[in-house]
């Protein structure tokens, strides 16, 4: 909050600047259009090409021959048949394979690997290159039409080889296609709606994840051996799509909006580093390519959260936090299927396993973030669930293989232990994520109703501070880092600026607005840890709309009372009035006709104040004097008048009231007791202090032994009454002075 | 011959005091009349049959009204009244001017606030008849707003009045310029804002560098000035409503 005091000019540029970005978004509808033309062209085009690549990939997998058999890898890292539905094979099963010949004479020896999906998941040199020589021999093989099976014991198949059909491709190979088009599509669509260097960054993160997504999906139909070429580009493509993505993401993560000298080289530097790595790991001059790629993603991964924690610094926007989290998710479930994968090589078994499963799962998790990130400001809620969901089932697997792997657990125990574990950790992870995207110290249901209804109060004795007061408000319930009012009308709170920023306008109040129509910037929701919401705009505006209802029930409230404070008056007056006047003409003495008269002008003062709030103070001084004057001229006694003030203030009922009667008291002493030729009124008021001097030159003395009866008495409890203090002295040869001091009139009302 | 003397006053306390006050402040031979409401008022004026009222018949040279009265407001008496060739003046206990400026524009001459002492009423009512009007800071105020608007919000300083109504007054020509009686003389406006400043006549007339009796005659011409742009404006109203 201290950062708003300190750079106000700044930030209202800034904000006007999102607001009016959001303006040109929303509002330029014909501008949208022109542009959406080529645009939804372009994504149409876009579209239909990768549908149609998926139509053409289907149909050339459908296309490769197929051995009518289901195989698995052995514990001694050998191929055993599990089913088939071949008569001539079906005895065969839970035999171990040796080979395959086909009708042209070509052999292929095979192992475990043969059923290995992809060398990128193969830690080591030696292995990788073994499992594409395998998956080559069997391609070749797979070119007759007519393949001799040879199981250990000597025993042999021979089988015809077919088409393998659209219906065989299995489930696992739509499911993966579809994500990779979703994603394919969503970058499309993210770079062709805006595009920015942030957006093309994006695409290109997404698109190569679509690719790897592709890959899987065309290596989750394997049986034995993927079709010729396909390996091939299997590692460098995939090898290559990891490393740019992470370089994609450092690149992004550099703070964008004051992007330093540095951001560049640190975005070239992890390009280069992307780019080197691909190349070398692809062309095999790497020895231990697989640690050098999984090393290369986890340090980039890792410049990337740094950077993010940098920008951070730099200005908190609450996205940076949140790519952080997920960065956080992506790259600690990343080394943990890496060391499953490392830790899983030496047992074949586990390892075919750890390989086609646990990368599998990671991939739509993070897929599944990066579909994520356009939308998150838009269904928070949901994302909270979906990438907490994602992640603990990532975490889960990963710990189900891992507990294989390394502890050769059972199949149940490590699955059941994996489970419970993850259970544990979303539990306790929930209640935590939970608390960071909320804050701890949000404003109760309650506490929140007492300010909206304070603020009413306050909103209508000074309607000029509602502006500022909303913003307390509102400060207090989304803790933002800056808050602050501009000039420029907005029909409804809402978010813009990518979640950062939420406009909130400031109520036109019944009776109160003249002003321009303002609105309330917020940024940076709960010191910059969260995104503001769409509910929260909605919760916005339902405070607004609380707020004008209870100002609207105050504004009828008051006048009700004051209504009833006129009436009252009024009845006062005329009845009691009428009686007092009657009693004052049917006095006996004079005494008592002044007693009354003085009554009547108390009553009189008092059903003033009850029916006028408000006396500004010079008008109140220039109706004392005319009144004083009148009396006292009727009295035959000069009057001296003397009054100045630095502020015209405007009296309160009290005061007003009370002053009026001290001075009318005052006076009638002198006219009274004192018969005085001259009374002097000295009335001033500096800097809140009043002094109020009324000295006559009658024949009274010594005011220590007066006797205090109604009159002066009164006077000394109504200066009470204002916080000051009266003091009679003897002024001069004749004459009395009594002087008032009030040292803060304002104080007290 | 006596001078006759209307009291309006429901309070027959109230309404011996003032005959008191008035037969104290004259020395002519009095005759008063007294009336405890409106309705024995307007029968005692003649009101409102109108051909009898003329200057040419015996009229009250002097009318006393209250305010508060059982059978209605005094100033609905007052505005019957405009015409009337009498002193009118208003007693009452209010002293404010939301009570008292609507009976000044309904052309009261004057006002008397009724707990004042014996002597200083009879004192008050003998300015007023010599043409003395009483005029308080808070009244002064409301007359500078009033004047300063224009009555009836129409024919400011600077405005052109609007023509087309009928007045005591013959009306100017001269389409564009603003009506005497709907605007003060500079002189009337600096004896008004004294006024309600709280200065006395003494002192304004000092200030003024000009005779009391002269600040005296500006306080008569704003009550008249008061008076008749007011009954324009009712009369502007009446026209537009289609009454007259």
């Amino acid at each position: 909050m201290d950062n708003s005091a300190s750079r106000p000019a700044s930030l209202h540029a800034d904000s006007a600047l999102d607001s009016g970005l959001i303006d040109h978004a929303l509002g330029d509808d014909q501008r949208l259009s022109r542009w959406m033309g080529w645009r939804l062209r372009l994504l149409v085009v876009a579209a239909l090409l990768g549908c149609v690549a998926l139509v053409m990939t289907a149909r050339w997998l459908a296309a490769q021959p197929h051995l009518p058999a289901d195989w698995r890898v052995g514990a001694q890292g050998e191929i055993e048949l599990v089913r088939t539905d071949d008569a001539a094979l079906k005895p065969l099963e839970g035999r171990a394979l040796v080979g395959l010949l086909n009708d042209n004479g070509q052999v292929a020896i095979v192992d475990g690997l043969a059923l290995q999906r992809s060398p990128r998941w193969i830690a080591s040199d030696a292995q990788r290159e073994r499992q594409v020589d395998q998956h080559q021999q069997v391609a070749a093989v797979m070119g007759g039409s007519t393949v001799r099976v040879f199981f250990i014991g000597g025993r042999q198949v021979e089988l015809a080889l077919q088409p393998r059909g659209l219906a065989r491709l299995g489930t696992m190979f739509w499911v993966l296609s579809a994500l990779s088009l979703t994603l394919y599509l969503v970058a499309m669509v993210v770079l062709l709606a805006k595009p920015s260097m942030r957006n093309l960054l994006y695409a290109v993160a997404s698109l190569c994840q679509a690719g790897s997504l592709a890959f899987m999906a065309v290596e989750s139909t394997l049986q034995l051996g993927l079709p010729l070429g396909f390996l091939r580009w299997d590692l460098p493509l995939r090898l290559a799509f990891d490393l740019l993505t992470a370089a994609a993401l450092v690149h992004a993560a550099c703070p964008a909006p004051q992007r330093p000298a540095g951001g560049r080289h640190i975005a070239w530097a992890g390009w280069s580093i992307a780019l080197l790595l691909a190349v070398l790991c692809a062309g095999g001059s790497l020895r231990g390519a697989w640690w050098w790629a999984q090393g290369g993603v986890l340090l980039l991964g890792l410049a990337a959260l740094g950077l993010l924690s940098w920008s951070y610094r730099r200005e908190p926007h609450p996205f940076a936090v949140v790519m952080r989290r997920f960065g956080v998710m992506a790259i600690s479930t990343w080394l943990l299927l890496t060391i499953a994968i490392a830790a899983g090589h030496r047992m074949p078994a586990v390892q075919q396993q750890v390989a086609s499963i646990g990368p599998a799962v990671w991939y739509v998790f993070f897929a599944s973030l990066l579909l994520l990130v356009p939308f998150l400001s838009k269904s928070q809620q949901v994302m909270r669930e979906f990438s907490l969901l994602a992640a603990v089932s990532t975490i889960a697997t990963s710990l189900d293989l891992l507990f294989v792997a390394v502890f050769s657990l059972g199949q149940f125990a490590s699955v059941t232990l994996a489970l419970f574990l993850s259970l544990g950790i979303y539990s306790g992870a929930r209640q935590w994520i939970l608390n960071q995207l909320l804050g701890s110290n949000v404003l109760t249901t309650e506490r929140m109703f007492e300010k909206l209804y304070r603020m009413a109060r306050e909103v209508e004795t000074h309607p000029e501070r509602a502006s500022d007061m909303l913003m307390q408000l509102l400060r207090e319930l989304f803790e933002p880092m800056e808050a602050v009012v501009v000039e420029k009308a907005t029909r409804s709170a809402r978010v813009a600026g990518d979640g950062s920023t939420l406009v909130v306008p400031v109520p036109q109040l019944p009776g109160v607005g003249d002003g321009l129509p303002c609105s309330v910037v917020l940024r940076f929701a709960h010191r910059g840890r969260r995104l503001f919401t769409s509910e929260d705009a909605r919760l916005a505006e339902r405070i607004l709309e609380q707020l004008r209802r209870a100002i609207a029930f105050d504004k009828a409230v008051e006048q009700g009372r004051s209504e009833e404070r006129l009436r009252l008056a009024q009845d006062l007056h005329d009845d009691i009035g009428a009686r007092l006047l009657t009693l004052m003409y049917k006095a006996q003495s004079p005494e008592m006709e002044e007693y009354v008269r003085h009554t009547l002008q108390d009553l009189k003062t008092l059903t003033r104040g009850l029916a006028a709030p408000n006396h500004p103070l010079s008008h109140a001084s220039a109706e004392w004097k005319a009144d004083l004057t009148q009396r006292l001229t009727a009295a035959h006694i000069e009057l001296g008048w003397n009054l100045s003030f630095d502020r015209d203030i405007s009296l309160t009922v009290v005061q007003w009231s009370a002053l009026t009667r001290v001075m009318r008291e005052l006076v009638s002493n002198a006219i009274a007791h004192a018969k005085a030729r001259r009374v002097d009124i000295e009335f001033h008021l500096l800097q809140d202090r009043l002094e109020l001097t009324i000295t006559d030159n009658g024949i009274g003395r010594n005011p220590q032994a007066w006797a205090h009866g109604l009159g002066l008495g009164g006077v000394r409890k109504r200066v009470k009454q204002l916080g000051g203090e009266v003091e009679w002295k003897e002024a001069g040869a004749l004459g009395i002075r009594c002087r008032v001091t009030i040292r803060q009139l304002s104080e007290r009302h | 011959m006596a001078i006759k003397v209307l009291i309006v006053e429901d309070n027959p306390v109230a309404r011996s005091f003032l005959c008191r006050v008035v037969r104290e402040s004259f020395s002519d031979t009095i005759a008063i009349t007294e009336a405890g409401d409106l309705e024995s008022a307007r029968r005692h004026i003649g009101l409102p049959d109108h051909q009898k009222v003329d200057a040419a018949t015996d009229p009250f040279k002097l009318i006393l009204v209250d305010l508060e009265l059982p059978d209605g407001n005094g100033m609905e008496l007052l505005a019957e009244l405009a015409r009337y060739p009498a002193t009118k003046i208003v007693t009452t206990l209010y002293s404010d001017d939301d009570h008292l400026f609507p009976a000044l524009q309904c052309g009261a001459d004057g006002y008397l606030l009724k707990e004042d002492r014996f002597e200083v009423l009879v004192e008050e009512l003998q300015k007023i008849v010599r043409g003395q009007p009483p005029l308080s800071p808070a009244i002064a105020r409301r007359l500078l707003g009033h004047f300063r608007q224009g009555p009836g919000g129409m024919g400011g300083l600077s405005e052109p009045a609007p023509s087309g109504f009928q007045s005591s007054r013959p009306m100017p020509l001269g389409r564009g310029a603003p009506l005497d009686h709907e605007r003060l003389t500079p002189r009337e406006s600096e004896v008004l804002t004294y006024l309600s400043k709280g200065f006395t006549i003494k002192e304004i007339a000092n200030l003024m560098g000009i005779k009391w009796f002269t600040v005296n005659d500006h306080i008569k011409s704003i009550y008249k000035k008061l008076n008749v742009s007011s009954r324009a404006e009712a009369a502007v109203l009446a026209s537009k409503q289609g009454l007259v």
